[in-house]
């Protein structure tokens, strides 16, 4: 987070973790945590490397609106802002389920919130990761492109030396991500994911055969238009793609803090005493 | 701004310690057998040492690294799992395959935090030629050192040191200092190896009580 008002951003995120990580803590992503914030200056052109690659090193915070609770158009409730639709393809902003994948979906979400991956302190799975509040860093170490959330700790390692993905046989939570640049644009292939994540609060799920392919395209210094395509011939009948932008954190002096989660977490009580078990 | 994406490492004057990285030996079980010099026992106050047989005799339940907590510095180095380091312009970043824990150290002369604690501390880094120092302070007094109970309070300070001692070593040291419940500052020696598979990636280690991680 950022020095000089640690103290009273520790306490609403200490908060915000003990009553309940994955709902509420919406609220204080947009108004605290700079969702919808913009700096002072005009951003100037794509920050570079020495080689000529963008230089994406730096804080930075998606605005994707309502999607850590729903990924499609949804109301505000109580505990969480609504928003409109992240998917752009189909057109119609809803995922395209499979009829026996949205059943599962709507019985998620009426009758097995405690088993909300997020509630657990796991990490959010790919792409759902980079929608997460309270925004990430991103760092360019020789080889790789590091991303980093305060988030649970969620992290991404991504080499950029061309290697294949892992055997198919290994599953992993934040699946096995390997990345190129194809002129300024990051793109990130991701295979080799569990099914033990969800896209949001609201039940939206995957199978062990999700497959992504995201691009991370510089518009700015300050801005980075993002797409992930998602394919899964086991739940969905197409392909389907979310787009938002992700913006550069505006406090020059911001920090990350110790997000911890098995720690404190007493979100699974806040599921259960709602009948959610 | 000395970045150096694409450049060698060597380029710069650090010493290049990125890679996947294992602590060596059994430390992670007893650090008291890696202290340096070898042979010395950890200086406890005299009235601190019981609760250290106590806390290993309630490790099974007390040992809040059986229920992937964050473990704390310098035992998150030593547990016997990897973790990577990465080398950035303004950072060193290390990812551990632990509960998918990671610390940044910032490298700008940054001073540590006022009034908060943290399950791993606050790290800061600089570099004393080839060697990156991390100073790590605000800690909560809620972890151990290693699985046999030694302890510490939120008093403790450590200096970690990372030295590229070959090819695919590199020693760590740790300077631990607590006065509430040692009589001096002690250091633990441990070797870190590398992984040299070109591939190899970090996976990853989950656990919590409801089951959920590890399914």
């Amino acid at each position: 987070m950022r020095r000089g008002r640690e103290g009273k951003s520790m306490r609403l995120a200490l908060a915000c973790l003990l009553i309940c990580a994955g709902v509420c803590c919406n609220i204080y992503g947009q108004s605290l945590f700079g969702i919808g914030k913009r700096g002072p200056d005009k951003p100037g052109p794509v920050r570079r490397m020495p080689d000529g690659k963008p230089d994406l090193e730096g804080y930075w915070i998606s605005q994707a609106g309502g999607a850590p609770y729903g990924v499609e158009a949804h109301p505000s409730i109580p505990g969480s802002f609504g928003g409109p639709t992240i998917v752009i393809d189909p057109p119609d902003g809803k995922i395209p389920y499979q009829g026996w994948a949205k059943a599962k979906q709507q019985d998620l979400l009426l009758h097995h919130m405690y088993d909300e991956p997020e509630a657990h302190c796991l990490q959010s799975g790919v792409p759902h990761q980079m929608w997460t509040q309270f925004g990430f860093q991103i760092l360019q170490p020789n080889g790789y492109v590091l991303m980093l959330w305060e988030f649970m700790h969620g992290n991404r390692v991504i080499p950029l030396d061309g290697r294949p993905h892992i055997a198919a046989s290994t599953k992993l939570t934040q699946g096995d991500s390997v990345g190129h640049w194809d002129g300024d644009t990051l793109v990130i292939d991701t295979t080799n994911l569990k099914d033990n994540t969800w896209f949001d609060s609201t039940g939206n799920f995957h199978s062990d055969q999700e497959h992504v392919v995201e691009r991370l395209m510089p518009v700015d210094s300050d801005t980075i238009n993002y797409q992930a395509t998602i394919e899964d011939r086991r739940v969905y009948y197409r392909k389907w793609t979310v787009a938002f932008p992700i913006w550069r954190n505006p406090d020059p002096h911001y920090e990350q803090m110790e997000f911890a989660c098995r720690e404190g977490n007493v979100d699974l009580e806040h599921y259960t005493d709602k009948g959610g078990k | 701004m000395a970045a150096f994406l694409g450049a060698p490492v060597a380029s710069m004057a650090q010493a290049d310690l990125q890679g996947i990285w294992q602590a060596d030996g059994t430390a992670s079980l007893d650090v008291e057998k890696y202290v340096d010099p070898p042979g010395e026992k950890i200086p406890y106050r005299a009235d601190a040492l019981a609760k250290r047989e106590a806390n290993f005799q309630n490790s099974k339940t007390a040992d809040t690294v059986n229920k992937c907590f964050l473990p704390g510095v310098p035992r998150i180095t030593l547990l016997p799992m990897p973790f990577q380091i990465f080398q950035s312009s303004n950072f060193v970043i290390f990812v551990y395959q632990y509960a998918h824990a990671y610390r940044t150290i910032p490298l700008d002369g940054g001073r540590h935090l006022d009034g908060v604690d943290f399950w791993n501390g606050d790290s800061r880094g600089h570099w004393e030629g080839s060697t990156l120092v991390v100073d790590v302070a605000d800690f909560n007094d809620q972890t151990w050192l290693d699985a046999s109970g030694s302890y510490h309070s939120d008093a403790m300070h450590v200096v970690e040191r990372y030295t590229r001692t070959g090819p695919g070593t590199l020693r760590y040291e740790a300077t631990i200092d607590d006065p509430k419940i040692f009589t001096r500052a002690w250091k633990i020696s441990i070797p870190l190896k590398l992984n040299t598979d070109k591939n190899a990636r970090l996976m990853e280690y989950e656990c919590d009580a409801a089951g959920k991680g590890s399914r």
